[in-house]
């Protein structure tokens, strides 16, 4: 009777509790949107663990202007809608800039809450132009950024390097119709394999979450083609790898960012073998030797390229914001995120393109995977 | 081109033809969709993977743990879902809301417990696929359509000439008159459950070599279910030819059409078929009558 | 704080949206469907695609899109329902359907496929979303109170007999999925307009299970069960913030739960009304009963 409310309202109180949120002045607060569980969640769990390491060190140095650094992480799941739940949650714990995501579809849900708040992100490896710069009215968001390459920039990458370096002509393209990065990757590979002069003679799609692709297959090897440009997740490319093998295909697999986790190779085999992708950074990549040394030492395991690079990229660029402006006003913060200059991160030297919010010049990384290892062919620049 | 897409289908049409049966086999008992085979299936393909992987066992052995394990699972599920509501005379929607609500809850703690890790079965064959005239099938194929019709035919004998398997034929007219003649009804319909579940332990395992282990396969046997129907509901040789013209017509569209309408083609061929020929091509007549 | 906390309200109000045309369908008329998160989508993109295209007024784009839902839940239930099919297999065709729905977002260039609609504008706000709750549950509360709803419930508990004493099965059933329909496309363009952003990946059936568990758990036969239940699912998971694939797991074990243990769901066949609050007030603090 009495006992039944007696137990109600410590948990009310609890409730309320968990729900506010606590305002310790002497913490910087920074967010984070990323995918724990989930499809991508290699690499978000890899991206987690990069920035509580760097965190933990930075803290241990004194912190940002005396104050520690604490990181705020919400699990979005990979999910559009669950994104925008999260970053409500960030701004409402007050958090000055969020990292993350690492998908453009969360991201551009995302802005529906940031630019009202006018708190920033800084997405790792969200791909599609469009999370910067709004399609329709073709002005930047003004509280969105990215650390990472964008997808035209990708495309055009891959079908240089296809055409010059490895010399291939034909092309046949098979991609996920239900994911934007992969239409469109498609799409910018198409044009500048074009315009380099190859032929895309064959050019399928397949929905989201199919695993048999020997139909559609059987129709590209009646094309020939000499390179098969696979512009999707791990899992779908190893599966087209595979299946593609047994039907005798000899074409040269290419595919891009979304390759880039160590299931391509347990999932693939053997059919993944001389197979080339895209990437924004890698393990080889010499301006990270000293990072990935410390990863290894505290995880027991390689981090999954590249979010936890572009994360700690963004950290910096955090950090370089909140000295420059002096605190951690979210607004101001990101005025400040949108001049960054010069700045020496991680992966090399960082500047913001105020036109579009993306990071200027940098360059892509074109890994081949060898005897079940990914291994560095060369730093590309676009002609 | 032809022929290529021809031995494609008939590779994926056997494994539909075996989660067909499955399926089809509960369904002429009880006269009712098991939404849950999806998951045990699913289930089979784990418990074949990890008995391969952490113990180390070779295909056979792991093969004979998964059919064990399925139809184990199988028959909690009956027994714990169904049977309680079977006991009240439940609606058929109280049922689907059971067998949906098993569904959800195995896949989510597949899910929770052992991650959305995909894992790919270790390379059993050192010959991957045989080739001939321009043409390839996996040698995995091969094996699995061998495999599944040797256990069909298997289930087909056991129902043909065992007592028991009388009693199972008997109960798909009607259980109420079989048990009257002193069947006992509660054992036949767990019995039932486990044949179900060995083949269900069967099919995850080969649709896991095929393609990848991870917690949503199970969705695909909403093409068990279209291979039913096809095939005529509560015939088993119907679910077995059902399941082979599904593979090969659905492969077809994949490669001559499109492979993204590939799911819409399956679904309005049921939708169509259930509105026109509901007996299917061999089935009885069972449309809710009024 | 109030900013985080009107969002979740708002996202909840706009689920019971959807579950209260869910309710009727499901918990008043009997049938399942699995793809319900079809006619939100195209509530969500009619809605969406005249404001942003075409720059129509919001409140004439909501109504268009509910309409656009029910709608399609018309030509969708017209040739299934005249046919007859049982629940099992029309629960299945509607996940056909919605399938077919997700196949044709992806690839209608209006659409813009995967993509999706980024920067549409942010009308939904709390007042909107409470008028339209109130309205959505005044409608299908009259629905239910008059000889359509009470035919509804006719048909859900014994369709033969309803049939022969008067009532047209077919019309019956029709209404309340074009009226299920019509409320989810609502909150699809509600949706739509919160979050700026709409794909076609994001209407998947996670969604449509939450909204089924949400009207199984509040009980079906009931508006105000499945409106609690709702605001619960959206509500806890929020404040606690537990690991989200539990929170699946725990809705699959609790569908199975009150299926075997309460199948009336929370509030059975009652309404939430200030006389039941008082007989529990009066049964908890005297015990026994009141």
């Amino acid at each position: 009777m009495r006992s039944k409310f007696s137990t109600l309202i410590p948990l009310v109180v609890a409730l309320c509790a968990a729900v506010g949120c606590d305002k310790k002045d002497n913490t910087i607060k920074i967010g984070q949107a990323v995918a724990l569980t989930g499809d991508n969640s290699t690499w978000g769990q890899s991206e987690k663990n990069a920035l509580d390491m760097e965190i933990a060190k930075i803290n241990a140095k004194g912190g940002v202007m005396g104050k520690q650094i604490q990181l705020i992480s919400y699990d979005t799941r990979a999910d559009a809608t669950e994104g925008v739940n999260v970053t409500k949650r960030l701004v409402s714990d007050g958090v000055c800039a969020i990292i993350g995501p690492g998908q453009s579809g969360v991201a551009i849900a995302m802005t529906s809450v940031t630019e009202p708040a006018n708190v920033c992100f800084l997405a790792t490896s969200a791909t599609n132009p469009k999370v910067t710069v709004d399609d329709k009215t073709g002005q930047v968001r003004h509280t969105a950024f990215r650390t990472c390459f964008i997808d035209p920039f990708q495309g055009t990458v891959a079908a240089q390097f296809a055409a010059k370096n490895l010399k291939l002509k034909n092309a046949a393209i098979i991609y996920d119709v239900g994911s934007d990065y992969s239409s469109w990757l498609g799409k910018y590979f198409t044009t500048e394999f074009i315009k380099q002069g190859g032929k895309v003679c064959a050019s399928e799609a397949f929905r989201s979450g199919e695993l048999d692709f020997r139909a559609i297959l059987g129709k590209i090897k009646g094309s020939n083609p000499d390179v098969l440009y696979i512009p999707t997740m791990q899992k779908e490319a190893a599966l087209i790898m595979k299946q593609a093998a047994d039907l005798g295909i000899k074409a040269i697999p290419m595919g891009g960012d979304g390759w880039a986790s160590p299931d391509l190779i347990t999932l693939g085999g053997k059919a993944v073998d001389g197979s080339y992708f895209v990437n924004i950074t890698s393990l080889e990549d010499p301006d990270i030797q000293g990072f990935i040394k410390d990863y290894r030492a505290k995880f027991n395991n390689d981090p999954v390229m590249p979010n936890p690079v572009m994360a700690i990229d963004a950290l910096d660029v955090i950090i370089d914001a909140i000295t420059k402006t002096g605190g951690t006003d979210p607004a101001k913060l990101t005025n400040q995120i949108a001049q960054t200059k010069g700045l020496q991160t991680l992966s090399g030297v960082f500047t913001i393109d105020p036109a579009n919010h993306n990071p200027l010049n940098k360059p892509a990384i074109i890994q081949e995977v060898k005897d079940g290892k990914f291994v560095y062919v060369t730093k590309f620049v676009t002609q | 081109m032809f022929v290529q897409t021809l031995l494609t289908g008939l590779a994926i049409g056997g494994i539909y033809a075996l989660m067909a049966v499955g399926y089809s086999l509960v369904f002429s008992i009880l006269n009712f969709s098991n939404f849950a085979y999806g998951s045990i299936i699913m289930l089979g393909a784990y418990i074949s993977y990890f008995a391969m992987m952490k113990l180390g066992l070779p295909l056979g052995a792991a093969l004979a743990l998964s059919i064990l394990g399925a139809a184990a699972l199988c028959y909690l599920n009956e027994r714990l879902a169904y049977s309680p509501l079977r006991k009240r005379h439940a609606s058929s929607l109280f049922f689907m809301i059971s067998a949906m609500g098993t569904a959800i809850f195995l896949e989510n703690l597949v899910y929770a417990i052992v991650g959305a890790h995909f894992y790919a079965f270790p390379e059993v064959f050192t010959k991957r696929n045989l080739s001939f005239h321009g043409v390839s099938i996996g040698v995995l194929d091969v094996f699995a359509i061998t495999f599944s019709f040797a256990a069909i035919y298997a289930l087909h004998y056991f129902l043909q000439k065992s007592r028991t398997g009388i009693a199972i034929r008997a109960a798909s007219y009607d259980i109420q008159v079989c048990s009257l003649n002193g069947v006992n009804d509660k054992h036949l319909i767990g019995l039932v459950f486990c044949l179900a579940g060995g083949l269900a332990g069967i099919s995850g395992t080969f649709l896991g070599m095929k393609y990848i282990v991870y917690p949503t396969m199970g969705w695909i046997t909403n093409k068990a279910y279209i291979a039913a129907v096809i095939g005529g509901l509560g015939s088993l040789p119907g679910a077995v030819v059902g399941g082979i013209l599904l593979g090969v017509t659905e492969t077809f569209v994949s490669a001559y059409v499109s492979s993204v309408v590939r799911d819409v083609f399956s679904f309005s061929l049921l939708v169509i078929l259930l509105m026109v020929m509901p007996t299917g091509l061999f089935g009885r007549f069972l449309e809710e009558k009024v | 704080m109030w900013q985080y906390v009107s969002g979740v309200i708002s996202l909840g109000l706009i689920y019971v949206i959807a579950t209260v045309g869910l309710a009727v369908f499901t918990g008043f008329t009997g049938l399942f469907s699995l793809g319900h998160a079809a006619f939100f989508a195209i509530g969500a993109y009619t809605a969406a695609i005249l404001t942003y295209f075409y720059g129509f007024n919001f409140y004439v784009a909501l109504a268009l899109g509910g309409c656009a839902g029910g709608l399609v839940g018309f030509l969708i239930g017209y040739p299934t329902l005249k046919a007859k099919l049982r629940t099992d297999y029309f629960a299945i065709a509607t996940l056909g359907f919605g399938e077919a729905i997700r196949v044709l977002l992806e690839n209608l260039p209006i659409t813009q496929g995967a993509r999706g609609l980024p920067g549409i504008r942010g009308e939904t706000n709390l007042p909107v979303l409470l008028v339209c709750t109130t309205l959505v549950i005044w409608m299908a509360w009259n629905l239910i109170h008059s000889r359509h709803g009470r035919a509804c419930i006719a048909i859900r508990e014994d369709f033969v007999a309803a049939e022969m004493m008067g009532v047209n099965i077919f019309i019956g059933r029709l209404r309340s999925l074009v009226f299920s329909a019509f409320c989810a496309g609502l909150a699809g363009g509600l949706f739509a307009h919160y979050f700026c952003f709409i794909q076609p990946s994001m209407f998947t059936s996670y969604m449509s299970t939450q909204m089924t568990a949400a009207v199984v758990a509040g009980g079906m036969g009931s508006i105000s069960g499945p409106v609690i239940a709702t605001l619960i699912f959206i509500g806890i998971p929020e404040a606690l913030r537990v690991a989200n694939i539990w929170r699946l797991v725990a809705y699959g074990l609790m569908l199975v739960l009150i299926m075997v243990f309460r199948p009336q769901g929370l509030m059975g066949y009652q309404e939430l009304s200030l006389g039941l609050v008082k007989s529990w007030y009066r049964r908890l603090w005297k015990g026994g009963r009141a």
